[in-house]
């Protein structure tokens, strides 16, 4: 069942510009979160239950309550990097309804004291990063960024800052880092960014998605929100649904959905003659699901994470029985080589020894000990590095490796695909 | 000061300070190679982990504070496990350069493998290729593939040179350290970066491949290039001195030196010093021993009154000082001693790190000797006397560290005038052999075969011993001075020559020497 | 083959212990005149005597394929050396994937004591014991082999071939 609460306007024409937002109601939540105090937004935000929709699934309200008192000044930043494979979904919020994201950050900024927000998009999103100064400068003239904003006293300054084409500043240190004007590698934690982060001040950042659901919270009120999702996963979300599926897209569902619901009935189900195999629910990170672990999945934080998996991102990639899982996980595993920033010894050269792996049994050459080989790499790379790109890299071959081992054990002996029947099947360099 | 327990020793730290500078400041070991305790923190290596109670996850130890009451243990199989494969990640990769590589022998991934790898390698794959023998500078070389990208060489740069050449290029595993096009490593301290290289990626060109490093032994003293004082470590063996390290000193010189004091060592080897006495009268050089030819000196100088002038330059001992003016006054009955400063003018200059202006170590040590025998003379007065005649003879005690003595010519030149001139030196110097007058050259020995103290530009007073004895037939300050009065040589003996040493004996601790002695394992015959 | 020891008095006599030494004598020496053939004595220098392929005899530096020396001076021969017979000194090599070889490569050969330890030592396959052993020389010799002795001289054909080829290596990616 496709809720329509944040993408209620997206399919209005005009719902980017300043008229065509103010037309359907925006900035009024804006007008209304400037009279309260910034406690009783955080507070609202807490009492909503609102997660991080990047990925991390942290408590909003929780992070912003990290920030120390008097410090100034503090940044907020939103990260649109969207680096996560399969993910899709802050592109569609920020091409359709960039002002969405604006009001969202200058309610935000008020919460947590913050005079100076960014905006990081990556820098692929050529054409996003156009919408987004053309919207911040329609915001600015109307007056709602700026000095003194609609008469309340309260400043918020907005840049539009464009990546380089890094997945690694994704995260939030590594895009504290790039920010700053140093090369994006993610920073040691501690100190925490809400205590020391862009330029060593106290800095919030926070998912696109997260930013733009202030909105509607503070609009109707944490209560209705809540009407939404699960007890500890209350609210809608976006989710990018891709892969081996009739109908790909972004949808935004209430979280606690059904999984194999939203494949078959807002994704259309599996093309004719084929069948489910697995599903990856959260973006590349997100440990793999077999068909049987599908069918009891519900899309909200808990379910899955009682799975094994995680909710991640919110990109669900659906795999089907003409996919040969050793050629997906050497192209994963290619991605992540690629991304390493190379800080920590353990990612920089775990990814690629995997990759390397993964390539030799591709082409056919793996012998039987390269399985438990790659678990046990995998295994010693996770929660060893200064952030979680290593882990990231070791999940899906931890659980790839284990669910599908058939598949491995096959290629390894036979020299060739299983699925597909031959070696160096669909190769991507 | 929270108190923590680790490995069951019960610590107490300063506040705010990390568990591996808890660590070590105690004493204890733990495998690292990204942490400095000079630089900044990067936590990079992931080797130094450390379980921690209450903690399900190994930490690192670079960049976790200490609180009170933790619990701290790196010896647990946990721990164990998880620096195995921080140092296999390490290796995977690494060239199989230990035959070519200077490092070897002194190289923290041999160290750690001895420890606790010993493992088969898995990597089955080709490793990674990257830039060998790049030259980033004037001193320094650089291999990418045996680097380990620890980044302490580009902290190093940063945070205390402040010249900021280095820096990593690329992503990944294609990461390399590199210098910017036209701006090559040349500071005054690149040479650090070849000390705090814990691989053999940095290898400094003035030592390379000349020794194994087990072929050298090592000695502390200090350093002679200017008033500052570094302490050093210099290795030798019996062919001579190879390099000089820094040791660290909190009050003079943290963990660094400059790199012009590292090139000190070279006027100490034998082919670069006198060692025989020569005597040029008539337009010929004859040679002798030194002790030979301190007797026929002693025939003229020896109570030769105001006739006589002796020079002495800030490059000596206190000890020598002391004895040498007494020397003087009593037995040669002069009261002419005159201080060779050759950088009056910039003593003061500081660079803002370790180098200073006056390039002799014992200044201050001179002075005050000079003003407790209540020696005024100034160097105005000497040439004034060598111009009128009134000076005949002149005693000088050379520079040792020719490299700084701007002057030397020019003092040279000055001091021929004299009629007869007694010349004490370390090193060769061209210029003392194209003097015309009658001049002995006695050989001296150098800095590093006595024990003494250097007074530096603070009033510090730094003891040092004797490292080695390369010319055995030179004599030193206090010798030649008391043969030039006439007096014979007492060997005295050394009460401390079986010192025990309050520094660790091993890089490579002694338990796992032991360990992995016999490493061959051989059948029964 | 078991020693039998006989006990009792008369073994102290002098003549039958003679008479019995002098009963192996004579049958040796029928058994040499009566089948030449079966006489283990070498007619040296006509008959030498053949040695095991472990012999350990003068050193061979081996060569790599373009005939330059393989030894890479890590000095590990001369440091388990027993006898400390062997003196290196290094340097740099124009080429960057060669990088370090001897420039001076000396043996004492009076002073080795031909153990062995310095093949065994060796990573790269550099320094063997080949099977010569008989180089004498006059007063005023030089037995202090160099380079070209070790690894040049005429007996070795232009240099014997490593078997550890660093050629291979690289290609295979280690």
């Amino acid at each position: 069942m496709e809720t329509k609460l944040l993408t209620e306007h997206y399919h209005v024409e005009n719902f980017h510009t300043l008229t065509g937002y103010q037309a359907k109601g925006g900035y009024e939540v804006l007008k209304k979160a400037l009279k309260l105090q910034p406690q009783q937004i955080i507070d609202e935000v807490k009492a909503s239950g609102l997660r991080g929709r990047g990925g991390a699934g942290f408590p909003t309200g929780t992070k912003w309550g990290f920030l120390p008192k008097n410090n100034e000044p503090r940044y907020l930043l939103c990260n649109a990097d969207e680096g996560e494979p399969g993910t899709c979904k802050d592109r569609v919020m920020m091409e359709r309804a960039p002002h969405q994201l604006i009001e969202g950050m200058v309610i935000s900024g008020h919460a947590v004291g913050s005079k100076k927000g960014y905006i990081y998009v990556r820098g692929e999103y050529v054409h996003v990063i156009r919408i987004l100064e053309t919207a911040v400068k329609e915001a600015y003239a109307a007056g709602f960024l700026g000095k003194n904003i609609l008469g309340s006293g309260l400043d918020f300054d907005l840049d539009v800052y464009g990546g380089a084409g890094a997945y690694i500043v994704g995260e939030e240190t590594g895009l504290i880092s790039s920010l700053e004007g140093d090369k994006g590698q993610p920073k040691l934690k501690p100190p925490f960014p809400a205590v020391q982060g862009y330029l060593r001040k106290p800095t919030i950042v926070n998912n696109v998605e997260t930013l733009a659901a202030v909105v509607p919270i503070l609009k109707d009120g944490a209560a209705a929100y809540r009407k939404y999702g699960t007890e500890k996963s209350p609210g809608t979300k976006l989710f990018s649904l891709s892969g081996n599926i009739v109908r790909p897209g972004n949808y935004e569902v209430p979280l606690g959905y059904s999984l194999s619901d939203f494949i078959q009935k807002e994704g259309g189900g599996m093309r004719p003659g084929r069948k489910l195999k697995a599903v990856i629910p959260g973006g590349s990170s997100a440990p793999v699901l077999t068909a049987d672990e599908v069918a009891k999945a519900n899309l909200d934080y808990e379910s899955l994470a009682g799975l094994g998996s995680m909710l991640g991102s919110g990109a669900v990639i659906v795999i089907d029985d003409s996919q040969c899982m050793v050629d997906l996980l050497g192209v994963l595993m290619h991605f992540y080589h690629h991304e390493s920033c190379g800080q920590c010894t353990p990612c920089r050269e775990g990814t690629g020894w995997l990759d390397k792996i993964l390539h030799s049994i591709l082409e056919g050459k793996g012998r039987l000990q390269d399985i438990d080989l790659l678990l046990k790499v995998a295994d010693n790379m996770k929660g060893r590095t200064i952030c979680a790109l290593s882990d990231a890299a070791a999940l899906p071959v931890l659980s790839f490796v284990t669910k599908f081992r058939d598949e491995f054990e096959y290629f390894v002996r036979e020299g060739r695909s299983k699925v597909k029947g031959k070696a160096h099947a669909q190769m991507h360099h | 000061m929270p108190k923590c327990t680790i490995n069951g020793q019960e610590i107490e730290v300063p506040a705010g300070s990390t568990i591996i500078e808890a660590m070590h400041g105690s004493g204890q070991h733990i495998a690292h190679y990204c942490w400095h305790p000079g630089l900044s923190v990067a936590g990079v290596c992931r080797l130094c982990m450390v379980e921690i109670e209450g903690n399900p996850r190994v930490q690192i130890a670079c960049n976790t504070a200490v609180t009170e009451g933790m619990k701290i243990n790196n010896t647990s199989a946990k721990v164990k496990e998880a620096a195995k494969w921080g140092l296999d990640f390490h290796l995977i990769n690494h060239p199989l350069d230990c035959p070519i590589c200077d490092q070897a022998g002194e190289c923290g991934l041999q160290d750690q493998y001895m420890e606790f790898g010993k493992y088969d390698p898995e990597m089955a794959e080709r490793k990674v290729k990257k830039h060998k023998v790049v030259d980033l500078g004037p001193t320094v070389v650089l291999d990418s593939e045996r680097c380990i990208l620890c980044s302490r060489c580009v902290r190093f740069t940063t945070e205390v040179s402040k010249t900021n050449e280095l820096g990593i290029f690329n992503r990944g595993d294609r990461s390399e350290i590199g210098v910017v096009e036209g701006k090559p490593l040349d500071n005054k301290y690149s040479v650090n970066t070849v000390d705090i290289c814990p691989v053999g990626a940095l290898t400094s060109k003035d030592f390379r491949f000349r020794q194994r490093v087990w072929y050298l032994k090592d000695a502390d003293t200090v350093c002679n290039g200017c008033s500052t004082g570094c302490n050093v470590k210099t290795y030798f063996n019996r062919e001579g001195l190879f390099r000089v390290k820094p040791v660290h000193n909190k009050d003079v010189n943290g963990y660094w030196m400059c790199d012009e004091g590292r090139n000190l060592y070279q006027y100490a080897n034998r082919e670069h010093r006198y060692v025989k006495a020569m005597h040029r009268e008539n337009g010929a050089w004859t040679e002798m021993t030194p002790g030979a030819a301190a007797k026929e000196i002693a025939k003229f100088v020896k109570g030769a009154g105001d006739k006589a002038a002796l020079v002495l330059t800030g490059q000596y001992t206190n000890e020598e000082y002391a004895r040498v003016l007494q020397l003087w006054s009593t037995e040669v009955k002069s009261k002419k001693v005159y201080h060779w400063n050759s950088h009056e003018k910039t003593a003061a200059d500081f660079d803002g790190l370790l180098i200073r202006g006056d390039k002799n170590p014992n200044t201050k040590g001179l002075q005050a000797a000079l003003q407790q025998h209540q020696l005024s003379g100034t160097w105005a007065e000497l040439e004034a006397g060598l111009q009128s005649g009134q000076i005949h003879t002149v005693v000088v005690a050379g520079p040792e560290n020719l490299q700084f003595a701007a002057d030397f010519e020019a003092k040279v030149a000055l001091i021929n005038k004299a009629k007869k001139v007694v010349w004490m030196q370390t090193a060769k110097h061209a210029a003392l052999e194209k003097m015309s007058t009658d001049v002995w050259i006695m050989p001296m020995k150098s800095y590093l075969e006595k024990d003494g103290t250097f007074v530096n530009y603070s009033g510090r007073a730094q003891n040092f011993k004797r490292v080695t004895t390369i010319v055995s037939e030179a004599l030193n300050l206090t010798e030649a001075m008391e043969l030039f009065a006439g007096n014979q040589l007492t060997i005295r003996p050394q009460s401390d020559v079986l010192v025990e040493s309050d520094r660790p004996a091993d890089r490579v601790r002694l338990e796992h020497r032991k360990k992995n002695e016999f490493v061959f394992r051989r059948g029964p015959l | 083959m078991s020693v039998v020891q006989r006990t009792g008095e008369s073994r102290n006599w002098y003549l039958p212990g003679i008479a019995g030494g002098l009963v192996i004598t004579m049958k040796h020496l029928l058994k040499n005149l009566l089948s030449r053939k079966q006489m283990i004595t070498l007619n040296y220098p006509e008959e030498k005597f053949e040695y095991s392929p472990r012999f350990k005899g003068n050193h061979v530096l081996t060569v790599k394929r373009d005939g330059s020396l393989r030894c890479t001076a890590c000095m590990l021969c001369a440091t388990n050396c027993p006898a400390e017979c062997i003196t290196i000194v290094a340097s740099e090599h124009e080429d960057p994937s060669v990088e370090k070889y001897p420039i001076k490569y000396e043996i004492d050969i009076l002073r080795c004591v031909f153990c062995g330890f310095c093949e065994e030592a060796c990573p790269v396959d550099a320094v063997r014991m080949g099977p010569e052993w008989q180089t004498p020389g006059l007063p005023g010799a030089d037995f202090h082999y160099g380079i070209d002795k070790l690894a040049y001289r005429p007996q070795l054909k232009g240099g014997i071939a490593t078997f550890v080829d660093d050629e291979e290596r690289h290609k295979a990616g280690i």
